[in-house]
């Protein structure tokens, strides 16, 4: 075992009888820089958090530098020279870099003062070592974001780590700020640092990383040395797979006119140029991978964020859409992602949460006819299946299932005929998924028309007419549902599809 | 071991005692009851004399008004702190208006619409500018009161009409009017904020207010509307102080008023945060920090005190439905 700082062999780890891991290996050399990919839920975050010692495996062995290890807390993980850098970064905006690189750990001169020049010293040495030139006295806030990336890892090193775990690092970067972002990463392996690189963007992967291990379900479906053969292609197929259970929840039928076309829509920094349309009765995905755009793309549609070009046509007509209440009134509906924070009213109950698009609707005088709202509520319950025993009980009474089921009945009471669905099936048991899609469908067959927002593939894959990919913002593709392949959807979602286009369109101008 | 626990907080509440809900869904009626028994036993009969509690009501319907626009003001998650200071301004805008045209119901409009104008200058700071509550309504509270100081040249205004004085000394059946239309003004909000649409996205608003964004409910034109009621609230406490006297202070009118009408809202049960509470409990509210300052009054416990018990009050109200 010549030159292994980490080897980890035969991890196992389960959450209430749900198999997380089923038995990982992966390895690490001194001075590598080792890519750890792989869908969401596919293990990465278990693994990596055994190694910071949030964790601990059921069965499996640990050696770090050839000894055994025992990793109770994130404290002993420290000690073994382990540092974890999180995509939200750990640091205090309002202080400066050096207070940052001591906070909690200040030198002190002798009469017990903070030792501000000891610690700018020590500060730009780190900093030196990493071949950058940022000013031990500036403020944190006002560096750029691949700077503050690189203040993280100049604490780490100042706690003298060994191995650096770095969660998707790029999400929030610029192209320029990403490569300077890896020079600075392989200074680091040069001087012996390894780092431990988990990221979705598999251009990245075989840019910067030597090596890769990918994790699909719980185990290993790949393991290797980044090399000239190794294409983006192969990662994406070791990520997702070639058998597939797919239940069926999907039918054909036929689709109507166009009820909703976007033309050019971009909005400053978060989408570019986006163009669809979606017929009556159709229910399109939208996928992609963290950061993509497509929340932003449907905010704004929604009227909830300002657009800053194009156009939006709704069943015809040209719409401005500059608030929610105008989107509603055009006959759309949002099911935002993070229920809790953005669809729950949590101190009104069942009836109120299902009515307050349209209360308007149950007016007599000027007055809420309560009865009528409880009669209409009643209806949704029976018709969505929903579990509840008295809907005048509070929302947060509800499993994650039903309160969803709630939020849909609140925009089938407002008459919404083109409802956007983010995040559906968020933190929901898999039978009130499974009831979430046949209520999907049954609205699609009703002639609705449909949106569903998922980064997980094989969601989309279940219920849609057609999948749309977006990357950095743009939408890069949209494939029929017998094209739509998670291998395909894949390649679109990395930007792999894209470069490879480009690249043909030059060959072929050439 | 967790996932049993919180299952066992979940399935307590139901099964509580139906006087432990009671206590903890009433509490300001039940704090009500006790201090009504407590100042009965420590000041006797006088306490209850009919004509200790009218004045008790008298006396605090000025507040309670206002305490009523407070009310919806918190649900909605805000806070008002230029109640007692707008008072002041559109109460002497009024006297004014009274003064220089001799018609009452010209003047009652006029101080109605400048407490409903104060409260939408209120209302678009916080929402068109942006400005957290606490500090659009300090601003709002330096300026109204220093705006009075400096138009009645740091003194006083009096009505020169004299039945105006009747707006608030008459009585029907011994009761007299300030407390009839605290009251009817507690039934109409009370209705308002639970019978009409508005009154509901107030809740909402307070309770989460993105989810309400994205509800196609305008969060801004919510609180905006909010606090004009609230403004419109303060124009009729204003008519009730200035015909009191029949003449308004620049400089002492309307003190310490913001700080009454929140200490009543949150005896009354209503969260600090937003989202739930109600103008019954503030009615009761009002009423429990009335009988507070009379009792001890009747006891002889010097007014410099009584600020200590109100704190107390409060400050204990809160920790009892920190419990619920």
């Amino acid at each position: 075992m010549d030159g292994l700082i980490l080897d980890m062999r035969n991890m196992r780890k389960s959450f209430l009888g749900q198999a997380a891991l089923r038995g990982v290996d992966f390895s690490l050399h001194a001075g590598e820089i080792h890519a750890l990919i792989g869908e969401n839920g596919a293990g990465k975050t278990t693994l990596m958090n055994i190694l910071g010692g949030v964790v601990l495996p059921d069965a499996g062995e640990i050696l770090v530098n050839g000894r055994h290890a025992f990793i109770p807390t994130p404290a002993a993980s420290h000690r073994l020279g382990i540092s974890f850098i999180h995509q939200e970064l750990n640091l205090v905006n309002d202080l400066r870099v050096y207070e940052n690189f001591f906070l909690g750990a200040e030198l002190r001169t002798a009469i017990g003062f903070v030792d501000e020049q000891a610690m700018c010293a020590r500060t730009a040495e780190i900093l030196g070592t990493l071949d950058v030139a940022i000013d031990p006295r500036e403020m944190v806030g006002a560096l750029d974001a691949s700077y503050k990336q690189v203040v993280e890892i100049g604490r780490a090193l100042l706690a003298n780590a060994k191995i650096l775990i770095m969660d998707e690092p790029t999400t929030s970067l610029t192209d320029h700020e990403i490569r300077y972002l890896f020079t600075v990463m392989r200074s680091l392996a040069q001087s012996g640092v390894s780092v431990i690189f988990i990221s979705h963007k598999l251009k990245e992967v075989l840019t910067v990383c030597d090596g890769y291990t990918v994790l699909r379900d719980g185990s290993v479906a790949g393991s290797g040395r980044v090399s000239p053969s190794v294409s983006e292609e192969d990662l994406a197929r070791l990520m997702v797979g070639r058998e597939m259970a797919v239940e069926h929840f999907y039918e054909p039928r036929p689709l109507g006119g166009t009820v909703l076309a976007a033309e050019h829509l971009s909005s400053d920094r978060s989408f570019r140029d986006v163009s669809f349309e979606l017929r009556r009765g159709e229910i399109l995905g939208f996928t992609g991978l963290v950061g993509d755009g497509r929340t932003e793309l449907f905010e704004c549609i929604f009227g909830s964020r300002r657009k800053t070009g194009g156009r939006l046509v709704v069943e015809g007509a040209p719409r401005n859409l500059t608030h929610p209440q105008k989107a509603l009134a055009a006959g759309i509906g949002l099911a935002p992602k993070n229920r809790k924070e953005n669809a729950l009213i949590k101190d009104f109950s069942v009836r109120s949460n299902a009515t307050i698009a349209r209360l308007r609707g149950f007016l007599r005088g000027p007055f809420i006819d309560s009865r009528r709202e409880e009669l209409r509520t009643q209806e949704h319950v029976k018709n969505l299946n929903i579990k509840v025993t008295d809907i005048n009980l509070p929302i947060t009474s509800l499993s994650g299932g039903n309160q969803q089921k709630v939020v849909l009945a609140k925009w089938i009471e407002a008459g919404s005929r083109i409802m956007i669905l983010d995040n559906p099936t968020q933190g929901i048991d898999v039978g009130a998924k499974a009831e979430i899609y046949h209520i999907v469908m049954r609205m699609a067959r009703e002639g609705k028309s449909i949106i569903i927002l998922s980064s997980e593939i094989p969601e989309v894959l279940k219920v849609c007419d057609r999948v749309a990919v977006m990357y950095h913002g743009e939408l890069v593709g949209i494939l029929d549902r017998d094209n739509a392949t998670e291998e395909n959807v894949m390649m679109y979602a990395t930007g792999a599809k894209r470069r490879a286009d480009a690249l043909q369109q030059e060959r072929s101008h050439a | 071991m967790s996932v049993q626990s919180r299952y066992q907080t979940i399935r307590r509440h139901p099964v509580a005692g139906p006087i432990v809900r009671f206590v903890a869904e009433n509490s300001a009626i039940v704090a009500l009851l006790a201090m009504v028994i407590i100042a009965t036993v420590l000041a006797g009969s006088s306490f209850l004399s009919e004509a200790n509690i009218i004045n008790i009501l008298r006396n605090d319907s000025i507040i309670g008004v206002i305490s009523l626009g407070m009310t919806l003001i918190i649900i909605s998650g805000g806070i008002d702190l230029s109640v007692g200071s707008a008072l002041v301004l559109v109460g002497a805008g009024g006297i004014w208006v009274l003064n220089m045209t001799h018609s009452i119901p010209l003047s009652l409009i006029t101080t109605v619409v400048g407490g409903l104008a104060m409260g939408s200058v209120n209302g678009t700071i916080i929402t068109r500018g942006r400005v957290t509550p606490f500090i659009a309504t300090l601003g709002t509270m330096a300026t109204c009161r220093s705006l009075a100081l400096y138009l009645l040249n740091g003194g006083g205004i009096s009505a020169n009409v004299q039945q105006y004085e009747i707006i608030s000394n008459g009585d029907l059946f011994g009761i007299s009017y300030p407390v009839i239309y605290f009251v009817i003004l507690t039934a109409l909000v009370y209705v308002f904020s639970q019978k009409t649409p508005l009154g509901r996205y107030i809740y909402a608003v307070g309770s989460n207010e993105k989810a309400s964004h994205l509800s196609a409910i305008n969060v801004n034109r919510v609180k905006l509307l909010t606090y004009a009621i609230s403004g419109a609230m303060v124009g009729v406490a204003a008519i009730i102080e200035t015909s009191r006297l029949n003449s308004v202070s620049a400089a002492s009118s309307g003190t310490g008023y913001e700080l009454d009408a929140i200490a009543a809202v949150i005896i009354g049960g209503t969260r600090m945060s937003g989202g739930k509470g109600s103008v019954i409990g503030t009615f009761f509210g009002v009423l429990i920090l009335g009988i507070l300052s009379n009792m001890l009054t009747l006891m002889g416990v010097s007014p410099f005190a009584t600020g200590t018990v109100k704190g107390i009050i409060i400050i204990v109200s809160v920790l009892v439905q920190r419990k619920e």
